[in-house]
């Protein structure tokens, strides 16, 4: 089964979200050219990837490390100017409607507005992907914002019962389920409360009509290391015995989180903690091909 | 003398930081200290998950205060801890019964479409209504009641019954932060635009707010470039918001003045003397950039942080000699020395990133460090201990103590 053709990446803040995209976006990139997509606007898998550098600003222009990657930030406010622009017909009134303060005050009113426009584009650089045989990544928000943009599009069908935008609503409502172009990845740490919210947003998606989530990515699994045999042993040294008791936290963790994820019937891809001082390009590669699997690529 | 960092003359303390480093735990555990040194606190979350009530063992559904027990804490005299979760469709709902002029127009609004699909987003005014609430709980004057006061009942009363000498509040997370300290002023903005209020028909107006009135004077040329501009763009999307905002701007003709006066409350609240803003990080290179990315931001604001609480920082580690004199089997003193230099490692990360942090302080921020347990604070007692532990990197701390 092949990759959808973007693939959206969210998890509770602090669980890896830009560094799981980015190693994904190296795993599809081994196989045909990627475009990676921030929405945040911290552009931190592209830092991540060294695509551009520490101190470049959000309007900097995202280029390409090679012919196989290149990023893109997308901002809301530029998505809804671009929409105006394209659908209406004569530039003069299009340019007094962007300029006009009530219209920004009522589409500022309209909190899904723009959010939509945005999950309007990600459907358009999806088609365009599927054209030219190449993958879309999207670093998206955490979990309670990323579930609020995935919903906007039916409640704009309600909003909107007819003309451009609920036809355009129609559509991206069947892109978010379709399978074949969108898959969600969610990302969590092996903490009890990133799990918790990982499984609320499962249930989510899925109530909400078949949002399909492709794998949960447990993030940071170091190695246990040590036995419960190991533990009494080292009971004399607190110190060190707080250390070991960490690391098996931290596995333990992991392990729960297997259980509950396989449970919830939902794949599971584990990413192993890096112990070092810095996430190097070639442990992101590392990365990358233990995320290989959950796409069916090896 | 020893250096002593406080917040003791402080009222209010914005916890705010990037997702993920624990802020709601940062926040409670503030709070709590406060109210172990002496206060009456009040603690708020505007997090959509309800982590910190959770983690508090209350009553996730209760939309009011609710007092948490802190027997065997050793809290001192008068040392009170309260919390609640918000939720800001009920808050802006009770507002509406309070400034609605009557209660047809009270039950008119509350049925708008555009009303609720705007006190359902958690967007902007969320973080409007969690400001509402911070007024009512630091107990800031409230303005002339209308008569539907009495016409909405004990019901419409915000929660609240013990005034606060210290409330704390976790907020969403940084990138949606600076939308929570401007959004006071983008609804004054809102609701004072004159281009909004001349899509209202004239009808009402003279009930509504002496900048209304006016306002009624220029109504032609503007009015129908608004409408102009709406029509086209309804004809083209289908959406119908000329006749949406009309209705919503007439069902709110009379409240405005109420609703910019509580506004304008909020904004000098953000930046009375008395409030102090709290940056919660970790120590580790992404969110040490988001914070230093926020600093900036809030400056631009005129707005700077009163501390920086920096939360999970590792224990001082252990030294590996201890080890070798410890007559551990092989295999387990491999393990154990293995792990000690993983964790070494990390260590050197997380100082690297607090160096990062304070070379890069356009101006010198008290910063505070906050334990890593090991574990996920899960308990009062775990959360008391953070409290217990928050430290300043050097000399002592002084959250709120009389």
């Amino acid at each position: 089964m092949a990759p959808p053709r973007l693939i959206f990446v969210t998890g509770k803040g602090g669980t890896g979200k830009s560094t799981v995209a980015a190693a994904t976006a190296l795993t599809l990139a081994r196989h045909r050219p990627v475009l990676l997509v921030d929405l945040e606007q911290s552009q931190s898998a592209a830092r991540l990837l060294g695509l551009i550098r520490e101190g470049d600003g959000p309007s900097s222009p995202g280029p390409a490390l090679s012919n196989d990657l290149a990023t893109l930030t997308l901002s809301p406010r530029a998505e809804l100017e671009a929409f105006i622009t394209r659908t209406v017909p004569i530039s003069a009134i299009s340019r007094r409607m962007l300029k006009s303060r009530t219209f920004g005050y009522v589409t500022a009113a309209l909190p899904g507005l723009e959010a939509f426009l945005t999950l309007e584009r990600l459907r358009l650089l999806a088609g365009q992907a599927a054209l030219e045989d190449r993958y879309v990544v999207v670093d998206a928000p955490a979990t309670g914002h990323a579930l609020e943009l995935l919903a906007v599009a039916r409640s704009l069908i309600q909003l909107a019962p007819t003309g451009t935008l609920n036809r355009l609503a129609l559509a991206v409502d069947q892109f978010l389920r379709d399978s074949a172009r969108f898959g969600v990845f969610l990302t969590l740490t092996p903490a009890e409360l990133a799990l918790r919210e990982m499984l609320a947003a499962v249930s989510t998606m899925r109530s909400e009509g078949g949002i399909a989530a492709i794998t949960g990515v447990i993030n940071c699994v170091p190695a246990a290391l040590f036995s419960a045999a190991d533990m009494m042993k080292v009971e004399a040294l607190p110190e060190h015995a707080g250390l070991a008791r960490r690391r098996r936290g931290l596995a333990h963790g992991a392990a729960r989180a297997r259980r509950e994820l396989g449970r919830a019937g939902l794949p599971i891809t584990e990413l192993p903690l890096i112990f070092a001082e810095e996430l190097t390009r070639a442990a992101l590669d590392r990365l990358s091909c233990t995320i290989g699997p959950a796409l069916g690529l090896v | 003398m020893k250096k002593v960092f406080a917040l003791d003359h402080h009222r209010l303390l914005l916890c705010l930081g990037p997702g993920g480093v624990g802020k709601t735990t940062i926040s409670a555990a503030l709070g709590l200290r406060a109210a172990l040194e002496g206060r009456t606190t009040s603690l708020m979350t505007v997090d959509p998950a309800p982590r910190l009530l959770d983690a508090l063992g209350l009553d996730l559904t209760s939309p009011s205060l609710q007092s948490i027990d802190l027997h065997g804490f050793g809290a001192r005299r008068g040392g009170r801890l309260q919390a609640m979760r918000l939720d800001p469709r009920a808050i802006f709902d009770r507002l509406i019964d309070r400034y609605a002029p009557s209660p047809a127009a009270r039950s008119a609004i509350l049925t708008d479409r555009i009303y609720r699909s705007l006190s359902g987003s958690l967007s902007g005014v969320a973080d409007y209504m969690a400001m509402e609430q911070l007024l009512e709980l630091t107990g800031a004057p409230r303005p002339a009641s209308s008569a539907s006061d009495a016409a909405a009942g004990s019901s419409a009363e915000l929660p609240g019954p013990v005034p606060a000498e210290v409330v704390v509040i976790d907020t969403p997370p940084a990138c949606q932060a600076l939308d929570f300290l401007d959004a006071p002023r983008r609804m004054l903005e809102l609701l004072g635009s004159r281009a909004i209020s001349l899509l209202a028909p004239r009808s009402r107006s003279s009930q509504s707010s002496g900048s209304s009135r006016s306002q009624s004077r220029a109504f032609s040329v503007i009015d129908l470039a608004a409408r102009i501009v709406l029509g086209a763009f309804d004809r083209i999307t289908g959406l119908n918001l000329l006749a949406d905002v009309q209705s919503f701007v007439r069902n709110f003709d009379g409240m405005y003045a109420g609703f910019a006066e509580r506004a304008a409350a909020s904004q000098a609240l953000i930046r009375a003397d008395s409030s102090a803003i709290v940056l919660v990080t970790v120590a580790e290179p992404e969110p040490i950039a988001h914070t230093r990315e926020f600093i900036a931001s809030l400056a631009a604001l005129d707005l700077r942080p009163a501390a920086i609480v920096v939360n999970r920082i590792t224990a001082p580690l252990p030294q590996e000699s201890a080890l070798d004199s410890a007559g551990l089997p092989p295999a387990l003193l491999r393990k154990l020395k293995r792990n000690l230099a993983d964790f070494a490692v990390l260590k050197r990360r997380e100082t690297a990133a607090l160096d990062t942090l304070r070379t890069s302080l356009p101006e010198p921020t008290p910063i505070l460090f906050a334990p890593d347990l090991g574990y996920e604070p899960r308990t009062l007692a775990d959360l008391a201990t953070i409290a217990r532990h928050l430290h300043p990197a050097e000399g002592g701390i002084i959250i709120a103590r009389r």
